[in-house]
Order: C-alpha cells, then structure tokens, then sequence
C-alpha cells in the first residue's frame, strides 16, 4: 500500500484507475514527453524568435513585435515554433489517450466503487441543469468529452480520465493529490488573513476536488461545499473524497446561479475554473459570489498569471493554449482586471486584490520558473485574485 | 462479463493544422506514438531484468503486475530524457543552431569576409 509520503507518484485513492505495468510506462512516457519539451525544446523558441521571427517582423512591417500578438503574428510561420506545437498538441492528446485506454477497461468497476461510496459527504446531482454553452462549444484542454458527457448510466469515466491526467499534465509538480492549487490559495489566505474563520466554505468548478480536499484540512470546522457542472466528474469527486475519509457536500450547479440562500458562506474559491468560462459568465459568477458572501467574506480566483504581468514574449508563450489546446477563453481572462470586475459586480473595488503566491508543493528541481503552454505547474506560484465583501 | 463502453476519443474542436501538408501533421502523430510504443517496451525488458535479478520468474502476469518503486521510476525517468534527446536530435541540433544565431546574429557570409580579407 503506498502512503501519503511517497510524493514522487499519485496517491492512490479508493477510486483511482488501476493501471497494468504498460499502460503505467504509456502514461510516463506522455509525463517524460511534456518535460522535456517544456525543459529543453521549448526555450528554443526564444531562440527562433531573436534570431529569427523578429529580424523578419521588423523588416516586413518596419517596426519591432512589441505586444504579444506582434509576437504571435511574427511567430505563426516559424518552423521551430510550428514543430514544437505540434508536437505539445500531440502530447496533450496522447496524455488523455493513455489515460482512457484503463479508464475505459475498467469502468464497469469504477461505476460499482463509486456507487457504492459513503460517508458523511454527500453528492446532489440535478440532471434537468443546462451545460454552459461554453462547455459545449468545444471540449475544454482537448478533453474528449469535456467534465459532463456520459457515456454510461452512472458514469464517472471522465473524472477518472481527469484525475488521471492532471497528473501528468502537471507532470507531478502539483503534488501526489494534484492539490497544489487549493494548498497555495489557502497559504495565502492564511498569512494574509490569519483571524479569518470561515463557517462555510463553497469550492466553484471543483471537478474532482483536488483542491476542495485541502479546505477539509485547512478549516476541520467549516462545512465544505463544491459545484461543478459535470456529473461524471461530481460522482467520482464524492467518491474519492469518500475514500479518503473527507467530508464535503458536493451539487451539480452551475456557479453563475446556485441554488444556495443569500450570505451563505464565509470563503468562496475557484482554482483554474474562471479561464475555463467566458466574459459574460464570469462576470455573472462575481455577481453570484457577492450575492452568496457574508459581509467580510472572501471570494478568491487561483488561475496563472495575467499577460500584463510578463514580459512580451512569456505572454505570447503562455498564451499558447488559446489557440492550440481548446482553451476559448484562456486569453480573454488573462486580460481581466480585478478593481473593474469588482466595480461591475457590486464590490468595493478598494477591496479588491490581485497576489502571486508561492507554490505550496516543493518541487523545485521539476520547475521551470516560467509560465508558458505546456508547462503547467511549472512557473513554482500561482496567481490569485479576489475581493473582499 | 460486463458490457464494454467506448469513450469518445477525439475532442470536439477543430485540429489545428501545423504543416503545410496535412500528411506531416499526420506522420508526426504516428512518429510520436511510436516512440512511445518503444518507451513502453524498453520499461518491460527493465521490468523482465529486474524480477529475473530478484530470483521471480518473469511471467506475463508479473510483468503485467509490476509496479515499480521510486528508485525505477527515477531510474527510467533519466533513460527517457535522453532517449527523448535522441528521438529528437534533429530538433535540438536546429535549437543549437537557433541559440548560436541569437547570440550572434552576424551572417556567416560576414565571417567569410573577415576571414578573406585577413581577420
């Protein structure tokens, strides 16, 4: 039985897919594949640009790349960068084959485990609740399926697939629960507001709860409760928390609007959900979160850093997944900017907060240090951005 | 036996296209899952090694059983960076290359030059 303490592999929760000894080296080649892309191959670009992208820009237009979409245009035909794309899109696909092909063996089992998790938590599941256009248009990170198809009666097959892959997307570097961003965004709370006790805690987007599980730890006397607009992803979420003794009350809502009263929690959080919406959502979802805090009640977003942050030509590579791995909004929401969104959606924008905080999961000789496509977890901190009711 | 299910498997949203023809995206694809394939084969001959070392019978169940331990993954962690650095050898001379120009960016017809006319 492997312990919480081996954090060099994923923990092996109740329900987490039994892998035979090659579909494990599918999944480790895909894991060693994207490092060293994201380690070795990747800063060739930079290279390709200087050397070559931005000499042909320059002298084309008459004037230096500046933004990051002058960099994006210089770069479009760049043989370099189109073969590293290619091959970054090829391991995303690969990652969530290798992940399917013991999904798909054992599902049948997978569907009995879940079905037959209990505990104190509990899983509300509304099959009549509308999946967000944004859902629907194209499957999120390449996802075949997305969070809410089902394939199945009872289905849980792509919380699995999830839970399996953001391992190896992370390439470890989120921890043997792929818990870091849920870790970090409490760390910050904590030192930044260390009386704040919350009562009840609301997680949006949770998915599989790899962050909802650390707000168990980090408050034992709160209530914890966690959306997601996926099914397969809610049942398997139930039952891995399940599994590990943890207690959280989990419902298929959509957080734009939820069905929970006026005020009634202390602390709302999100990790990587906002980039995965759209303008018009995210903003109904600020207007949910004010609706739903109690006054001096936190709402904070984790999600990686906005554009206006880097240099350049970091935007232009971390804008990569906009338009190379499903990702829709993943551009426009780095653009947001705190103080407005808070302004339009009823806060104080003097309340407002935006903070970069430091990866809670050591991992330093596995990190990158920059934020870029393909490299997720890799940058060593996370970005977070709130309001205070 | 239970009913089998079949996932979907390709994503909804249009491929991007990465090559003027659509047969490279296509080899490339093929190329990158075949090396793969050998990954996976190289860490079942390390896994037949290693339990014929320990004394236990390489059958197909055991192998197919095995799980290996941090001391093997760390092990074939290092062995599939550089078999990585080795599938890929065209891509990192062309990354050299990139690197040397981006250094310096003075044409090698510039060098010649200098070198004729005595540098």
């Amino acid at each position: 039985m492997q312990t919480n303490q081996d954090l060099s592999t994923q923990f092996r929760h109740g329900v987490l897919p039994q892998t035979t000894s090659d579909e494990f080296s599918r999944q480790e080649f895909v894991k060693s594949l994207k490092f060293h892309l994201a380690s070795k191959v990747s800063l060739g670009n930079q290279n390709a640009f200087e050397a070559r992208a931005k000499p042909a820009f320059t002298k084309a237009t008459g004037g230096a790349p500046e933004t990051y979409a002058d960099i994006r245009r210089a770069m479009s035909d760049d043989p370099y960068y189109n073969f590293w794309s290619a091959m970054q899109r090829n391991s995303q696909e690969m990652m969530w084959k290798s992940v399917q092909i013991p999904v798909e063996r054992q599902l049948p089992e997978l569907i009995a485990k879940a079905g037959e998790a209990s505990g104190a938590g509990t899983l509300r599941l509304d099959p009549e609740m509308e999946i967000p256009r944004y859902h629907r248009g194209v499957d999120i990170h390449c996802m075949p399926g997305g969070y809410h198809t089902e394939f199945t009666a009872d289905d849980v097959a792509n919380g699995a697939v999830y839970d399996s892959a953001v391992y190896i997307y992370a390439m470890g570097r989120m921890g043997p629960l792929n818990s870091d961003i849920g870790d970090t965004t409490i760390a910050w709370i904590k030192e930044n507001h260390p009386d704040f006790k919350p009562r009840r805690i609301l997680d949006m987007g949770c998915s599989v709860g790899h962050s909802t599980l650390s707000y168990c730890d980090a408050w034992p006397e709160a209530e914890i409760f966690a959306i997601d607009v996926g099914a397969p992803v809610l049942r398997y979420a139930h039952a891995r928390a399940e599994s590990m003794g943890k207690t959280v009350h989990f419902s298929q809502q959509n957080a734009e609007a939820t069905d929970f009263e006026d005020g009634t929690f202390d602390l709302i959080v999100s990790h990587i959900l906002v980039h995965e919406t759209s303008n018009a959502a995210m903003r109904k979802i600020m207007r949910e979160c004010n609706r739903l805090l109690t006054p001096g009640g936190l709402a904070v977003h984790a999600e990686t850093p906005p554009y206006r942050d880097l240099p350049a030509y970091d935007a232009f590579m971390l804008d990569w997944d906009t338009r190379n791995n499903n990702e829709p909004y993943w551009g426009a929401s780095h653009e947001l900017v705190t103080a407005d969104i808070a302004a339009e959606c009823g806060f104080d924008p003097a309340k407002s907060f935006e903070a970069y905080q430091p990866s809670a999961f050591e991992a330093t000789e596995r990190r990158t240090k920059v934020f870029q496509g393909g490299d997720f977890g890799g940058g060593g901190a996370w970005w977070l951005w709130g309001v205070q009711k | 036996m239970a009913e089998s299910i079949t996932l979907q498997k390709k994503a909804r949203g249009e491929r991007p296209q990465y090559f003027a023809d659509p047969a490279i995206d296509k080899a490339l694809s093929i190329t990158l899952a075949l090396a793969g394939e050998v990954a996976v084969l190289r860490d079942r001959i390390d896994t037949i090694e290693r339990l014929a070392e320990s004394g236990q019978s390489p059958t197909r169940a055991a192998v197919d059983a095995y799980v290996p331990d941090a001391g093997v993954r760390a092990a074939r962690d290092a062995w599939r960076d550089s078999y990585l650095d080795t599938v890929l050898r065209i891509i990192h001379q062309e990354r050299e290359e990139l690197e040397q120009r981006a250094a310096d960016t003075k044409p090698y017809a510039a060098v010649i030059d200098e070198v004729e006319a005595g540098g």
